[in-house]
């Protein structure tokens, strides 16, 4: 016993850090340890306390089983086949029962790292889909979120309104994600998959830089509050195949790779927040129209 | 796949074959997804064919007459459905890399700049 508790004594860090992993998790009382000396009699008291029935590891017996065998179990690091990642939830407390024979050292030190990382694989795990795309956005306020931070807003679906409305001479400056566009009644547009919305849903892009008109024009400071621009969702495909070649000479170093951009295509059916003329323009812009391009009023 | 609101895609023809292997995926995902995927889309003609002694395939015929063969042997019903989906979601055209990302029958609202313009 003395010895044992000498051999602490003598080993200072990964003792210290696996004792203050010790205090922190499974006794909140002990949180009282800058000193080493002070931090050795707590343990030394606590392991007093606690009735240690294996010698090597007197921290991982009794009194935090499962936290620490939780954490520590990562199957991905042992073994290269994906089913051990399933069987981790039912086999936590068989695989550590056999890591008690194991060093203590390793253990302690993979704890403390890896307590964080530990959660986000068992989302990973649980998600694992024959696509990639595995997270799953269960609540709508995520959506709202991530549809916000890309500056679109979905409305419902397309019911029997006619939102194609013939060409209008306005213009609008918008962002999506981080590609800019200036856009007017009728056109199309190539951006990046947008995640959240279906064919033929009715979008609001609300992140509009500039708004322009034969009569006006409205810079945004960065955004113009009032403006919104609405699109459809024509198409979600993907681009076509782009192949990706490597190579360095001499150097026997050879690789292939094809990718496929998805890319979603939006029809812009209408532009708020501009005045737009009164009197129907033909197709071809006629004189009177370039005279009313007058000097810009500049608001914002 | 909807051009100013009308769906494009017409028909789908899932084929497969009742002994082959490689078709196992094709028959699960009939049975499964397949009765999801019509009434989810109610305006596609969807037909289901036997082929024996091939490897089964999705076959897509769009309104501009273009159609598009998928070949999905051994695949997943997932992997399937993934497929049928994208397949409804695109347009007919040809499968070429974009020009331009903005296409657009009016590029100037306020009149084109030229050097000449005083404002």
């Amino acid at each position: 016993m003395i010895f044992r508790l000498f051999g602490l004594f003598t080993m200072h860090t990964p003792i210290r850090r696996c004792l203050q992993a010790l205090t922190r998790q499974s006794q909140p009382t002990l949180s009282l340890f800058k000193d080493p000396l002070s931090l050795r009699l707590l343990s030394s008291a606590a392991l007093l306390n606690h009735n240690i029935s294996s010698p090597l590891l007197p921290i991982f017996t009794n009194s935090k089983p499962t936290s620490a065998f939780g954490q520590w179990h990562h199957g991905r690091y042992f073994s290269s086949s994906k089913q051990d990642d399933h069987i981790k939830e039912g086999g936590t407390h068989e695989i550590g029962d056999e890591d008690d024979d194991s060093d203590g050292d390793d253990d302690d030190d993979d704890d403390d790292y890896d307590e964080e990382e530990g959660d986000y694989e068992d989302e990973d795990d649980d998600t694992v889909a024959v696509s990639s795309r595995k997270k799953v956005y269960t609540e709508e306020e995520k959506e709202a979120e991530a549809e916000a931070i890309g500056y679109k807003v979905v409305g419902p679906l397309q019911k029997n309104d006619n939102v194609f409305k013939p060409y209008e001479p306005a213009f609008a400056v918008v962002q999506i994600g981080s590609h800019q566009f200036k856009v007017s009644n009728g056109d199309s547009i190539f951006t990046e998959r947008l995640k959240f919305c279906e064919v033929n849903d009715k979008l609001i892009l609300n992140k509009v830089l500039l708004l322009g008109s034969p009569s006006q024009t409205i810079v945004g400071r960065p955004i113009v509050p009032d403006g919104a621009v609405h699109a459809v969702v024509e198409e979600h495909a993907l681009d076509a195949k782009v192949i990706i070649f490597k190579k360095k000479r001499r150097k026997n170093y050879r690789r292939t790779k094809g990718h496929r951009q998805e890319l979603t295509k939006l029809r812009i059916t209408n532009i708020e927040g501009v005045e737009k003329p009164l009197n129907e323009l033909v197709e071809k812009p006629s004189k009177s129209a370039k005279k009313e391009r007058e000097k810009v009023a500049v608001s914002a | 796949m909807a051009l100013r609101g009308v769906w494009q895609l017409k028909k789908l023809v899932v084929s497969f074959s009742d002994w082959g292997g490689s078709s196992r995926g094709i028959r699960a995902f009939m049975e499964s997804h397949l009765p999801a995927f019509k009434e989810a889309n109610p305006q596609l003609e969807v037909d289901t064919e036997m082929i024996r002694g091939q490897h089964p395939h999705l076959k897509a015929f769009y309104k501009n007459h273009n159609d598009r063969v998928v070949c999905v042997k051994n695949m997943d019903p997932e992997e399937i459905l993934l497929h049928a989906t994208r397949l409804r979601n695109a347009l007919g055209r040809k499968v070429i890399k974009l020009r331009t990302r903005h296409v657009t029958k009016h590029p100037s609202v306020q009149g084109t700049w030229t050097t000449a313009l005083k404002y």
